[in-house]
């Protein structure tokens, strides 16, 4: 006996995620899905942006992990609240782990929120969460081949930060490179050259943040 | 990577459609999967015949059906078939402006039972 069901799989999570969008825009905040493979520098951005911005926009952070809380020490150091997530394995955050985080974050006080995602290149970029933009970081040591290895996370997202810039004297990485296959798979995508460690091309950077996150009629 | 979830799903989804009907035990059950939808079919036929042991779909096949990716060009209006969402113009007119609309299915079409 056949049934005929015709059930979309992914269809749970688009839903949650779509309330989750609507909680947050109901509370005003905007929100941030930042993704990237290990070692990229996702935390130390985060940390740099909060260092520079907190003055002037209210940040909260939900911080992706597989297991332990280091991220999130980091961020708390600086004195924003943050809500550590551990993913017991899984490669991704999604909707429902998200919906779960906001309830511990007070979102009325909050302008900007980062969701710091699982390092991981691949399977991040297929679940959304709820948040306004994607946004990855590519650090140069990895590589100026990985926006046609690794496409889908490079069409998702609205922005590219390319990170440790101050080490391309040590390396064959060509910029341009990056840059060009990146805008094959997504010609709209925002780029930002910045190196977390030495400061340079974070202004512009925290610059955009801010002009998003202070009401620009996004929404 | 995330097979084992997303056949944990099917699984769970499937139970419940069988249980609602009435029927005791899941024989098959057919998909159609994007090939830009990121799920490994291999991978999926393994977690699926992990996570289903002792339940009523120990003994289910799953049935894949791998579907492409689908564009439609704004320039010509042609629809088209793409092996993967990584192209930069339409193979008809090799115009810029298309649409990626199909290609990230991952949908359970029917479950066979008894």
């Amino acid at each position: 006996m056949k049934l005929r069901i015709v059930k979309r799989l992914l269809e749970a999570n688009e839903r949650i995620a779509e309330e989750n969008r609507r909680l947050l825009r109901e509370n005003g905040v905007f929100t941030i899905n930042l993704m990237s493979a290990p070692g990229a520098g996702k935390t130390s951005l985060l940390v740099r942006t909060i260092e520079a911005l907190m003055d002037k926009v209210s940040i909260g952070v939900i911080e992706g992990d597989i297991t332990g809380t280091d991220d999130a020490e980091r961020i708390d150091a600086l004195g924003v609240p943050v809500v550590q997530l551990n993913t017991e394995g899984a490669c991704h955050l999604d909707a429902g782990m998200i919906r779960e985080a906001l309830e511990d974050i007070p979102l009325g006080g909050i302008e900007l929120l980062f969701i710091e995602n699982v390092g991981n290149l691949v399977c991040p970029a297929e679940f959304n969460v709820g948040e306004d933009v994607k946004a990855m970081v590519l650090s140069v040591t990895e590589g100026d081949d990985k926006p046609l290895k690794y496409p889908l996370m490079f069409r998702e997202s609205g922005v590219l930060v390319i990170n440790k810039t101050d080490l391309l004297p040590h390396t064959d990485v060509d910029m341009d490179k990056i840059r060009r296959s990146a805008l094959s798979i997504n010609p709209g995508l925002r780029i930002f050259e910045v190196s977390c460690r030495t400061g340079t091309g974070l202004t512009e950077w925290t610059d955009y943040l801010g002009a998003l996150s202070v009401g620009t009629g996004m929404y | 990577m995330h097979e084992v979830s997303i056949a944990q799903s099917i699984l769970d989804t499937a139970v419940a459609e069988c249980l609602r009907a009435d029927f005791r035990r899941i024989n098959s059950i057919s998909l159609r999967i994007g090939r830009s939808s990121g799920v490994n079919i291999p991978s999926l036929v393994t977690a699926f015949d992990i996570v289903k042991a002792d339940t009523i779909a120990a003994g289910a096949t799953l049935v894949c059906e791998e579907v492409p990716v689908r564009g439609h060009c704004l320039d010509c209006n042609s629809d088209f078939d793409a092996e993967s969402e990584l192209i930069t113009s339409c193979p008809a007119c090799n115009g810029a402006r298309f649409r990626i609309c199909g290609g990230r299915e991952l949908d359970i079409m029917e479950i066979d039972v008894d």
